[in-house]
């Protein structure tokens, strides 16, 4: 292990502590399962019904889950102070946020789209459907890391956090759901969906890009608040 | 160059690099067809996948609404001034729903080629006018619901 | 002194909180006087003298309250998130103010714009909703506002409730290009803008004179809005500087 590049070193702490909760790492999947399993439960078992509501539900569950698990994101730094410490160090602030985020969307993102397959047999959907929603989650799933560490770094330390973290976000997240579950929805329908995969790679690169300045910005301006 | 210039070099350059990348990828998406409207000149030269639920959009074609008696059930045909589709639709048709006027429907074709719309939506005319010009329109023989280059 | 060299000074000038205040002060009459003319001018026009629409009847004439609304709700966070954009980079308080105030109005305008847009759709559609391209952008352009007003209150320290607010509206600024296109993207059904091209415009001109004098009206009835507002924030804010004790004291 590199520990000398500072990116690499915040990416194996994090993993690291990360993998000492496992518990905590398990939720958000668990999380993900049970909704998606409660669908057949409140509109119908009917395959038919299943695979065209397939796709938006598992979609709509993911997004859920991960909104679920955002708020520990920053929580720990930001009560002991490490945060101030992590802003003020020579290397770029933005980076050592980016790192934070690749290691929440290995422990939350990561087994949600691992175990996304699975769902999608529970959901009637077909072989090729499948790797189609399995490749729209690898896309979308990390957007919605990355924007929504944006959210958290401007609602962290306040009081109502999660209802107001989920306003905030949601709407940002219309794009990737209407691409996501469409590209899934035209794969089924046997319709060309190399458009909307497109439209998430497009999505994830901008956001890959731009988030990370964002989130330190935020993080130092709710810093400064204390 | 100072450490310091140097990492903020490479910052800027990734996020010129990301950047980049991110635009190239929206033109490329912008260059797909990512619709599932079709116009009847395209269902009837079959571009439509079998099977396959999608929206027609264009003109009812002037004379050619038939309501069957004692149902719902209406038919129609729909033009973009080139071909024409015959579409059947049970159900309440929308207020705007007349000869000539701009209709989206949404469902699929059957066996003999009918389009089973199983929900009829008008759209609103762009054009904005009172019922005066659009008669003197009209009577002036400047028909925009231009019916003659239907074979 | 060189146009550059006024505009700064101009622009300082505006900074300053007590030459905004008097300003503020003179132009508004002339604004509340404007405005109510030319929405009583939009209003007669457009409910009394505009001749009905050949296909929609009377019904369209919702058009003179829905269209400026709508243009507003958009117009209101352009607004915002270019005061956002000046308060981050010269911490102009007066940006902050302006984007305070302009969430609380841009989100009225949206929800007039969605209720309208609705009522309208009733006969039009024969349904109270569809989840059209507009109105669906503009349900989401309402939840950007609730989000902005929520995260703003939530913060009980000004000047970070300031700066956090401008950020969420710049993020929200570049989303929502992407928000639109993704969301037009599902459909048709409602009309294209009719007032885009000026030199020919689809709509008859005695149906269009009124509209634009409701959408200047609406623009100004902001403006006026926001001359209050500012105003009243400038007074509680700067309350223990001279101007305002000689204000106090000279009244």
């Amino acid at each position: 292990m590199n520990t000398r590049n500072p990116f690499i070193a915040m990416l194996f702490r994090d993993l690291r502590i990360a993998f000492r909760q496992r518990a905590e790492i398990m939720l958000p999947v668990i999380f993900f399962v049970v909704v998606v399993s409660l669908f057949p439960l409140a509109i119908s078992p009917d395959p038919t019904v299943l695979k065209s509501i397939g796709p938006g539900v598992i979609w709509i569950a993911a997004l859920l889950s991960i909104l679920l698990s955002l708020q520990s994101l920053f929580r720990s730094d930001f009560s002991d102070g490490s945060m101030e410490q992590i802003l003020l160090s020579p290397f770029p602030g933005s980076l050592l946020m980016l790192a934070r985020i690749v290691a929440q969307w290995c422990v939350t993102g990561l087994p949600l789209i691992i175990i996304s397959p699975l769902l999608g047999l529970l959901l009637h959907l077909d072989a090729h459907v499948i790797w189609v929603l399995f490749i729209s989650l690898l896309l979308g799933v990390p957007y919605l890391n990355m924007v929504g560490a944006i959210g958290v770094a401007l609602t962290i330390g306040l009081r109502q956090a999660g209802a107001l973290l989920s306003l905030l976000v949601l709407p940002l997240y219309v794009p990737v759901l209407i691409f996501g579950s469409n590209a899934v929805i035209s794969a089924s329908n046997d319709l060309p969906y190399n458009g909307q995969l497109l439209w998430l790679a497009a999505l994830l690169v901008i956001a890959t890009t731009l988030s990370p300045f964002v989130i330190s910005f935020a993080l130092r301006v709710s810093c400064s608040y204390r | 160059m100072s450490p310091k210039q140097k990492q903020r070099l490479i910052l800027v350059s990734l996020l010129v690099v990301g950047l980049g990348v991110g635009i190239g990828l929206v033109l490329m998406a912008l260059n797909e067809n990512i619709n599932l409207f079709f116009t009847p000149s395209q269902v009837v030269a079959g571009e439509v996948p079998p099977e396959q639920r999608f929206r027609i959009g264009g003109m009812v074609t002037m004379g050619s609404v038939e309501k069957l008696d004692g149902e719902l059930t209406v038919l129609f045909k729909l033009n973009d001034s080139v071909k024409e589709v015959q579409l059947k639709y049970a159900g309440i048709l929308p207020d705007l729903f007349r000869e000539g006027q701009g209709i989206v429907a949404e469902g699929k074709l059957n066996e003999e080629g009918v389009f089973v719309a199983d929900q009829v939506l008008a759209k609103h005319d762009e054009n904005y006018m009172p019922p005066e010009v659009e008669h003197a329109l009209k009577t002036s023989g400047g028909d925009y619901y231009d019916n003659e280059a239907i074979e | 002194m060189s146009v550059k060299d006024k505009v700064w000074l101009w622009f300082h000038r505006m900074a300053s909180p007590a030459y905004f205040y008097k300003l503020a002060g003179q132009l508004l009459p002339w604004c509340i006087v404007a405005t109510i003319i030319l929405m009583l001018v939009g209003l007669v026009g457009g409910l009394v003298f505009a001749p009905a629409d050949y296909q929609q009847g009377d019904g369209f004439r919702i058009i003179y309250v829905h269209v400026p609304a709508a243009w507003m709700s958009m117009f209101v966070y352009m607004v915002m998130a270019v005061n956002s954009a000046i308060f981050l980079i010269w911490h102009i308080k007066l940006s902050d103010i302006v984007a305070r105030s302009s969430a609380i109005i841009g989100a009225s305008f949206t929800f007039l714009a969605l209720v309208t847009g609705s009522i309208w759709g009733k006969p039009m559609w024969g349904t109270w909703w569809v989840w059209d391209a507009r109105l669906t952008s503009e349900l989401l352009l309402l939840f950007l506002y609730l989000g902005y007003i929520g995260l703003r209150s939530a913060i009980d320290d000004r000047r970070v409730a300031g700066k956090a607010g401008s950020i969420l509206a710049l993020v929200g600024a570049i989303n929502i290009p992407i928000i639109h296109y993704s969301v037009v993207w599902w459909n048709t059904l409602h009309q294209a803008p009719s007032v885009s091209k000026f030199d020919n415009p689809s709509i008859e001109i005695n149906m269009l004179v009124p509209l634009l004098c409701m959408a200047i009206a609406f623009k100004l009835f902001y403006l006026c809005i926001l001359l209050i507002n500012s105003r009243s924030e400038l007074l509680e804010q700067e309350k223990r500087s001279n101007w305002v004790k000689e204000l106090v004291t000279s009244s």
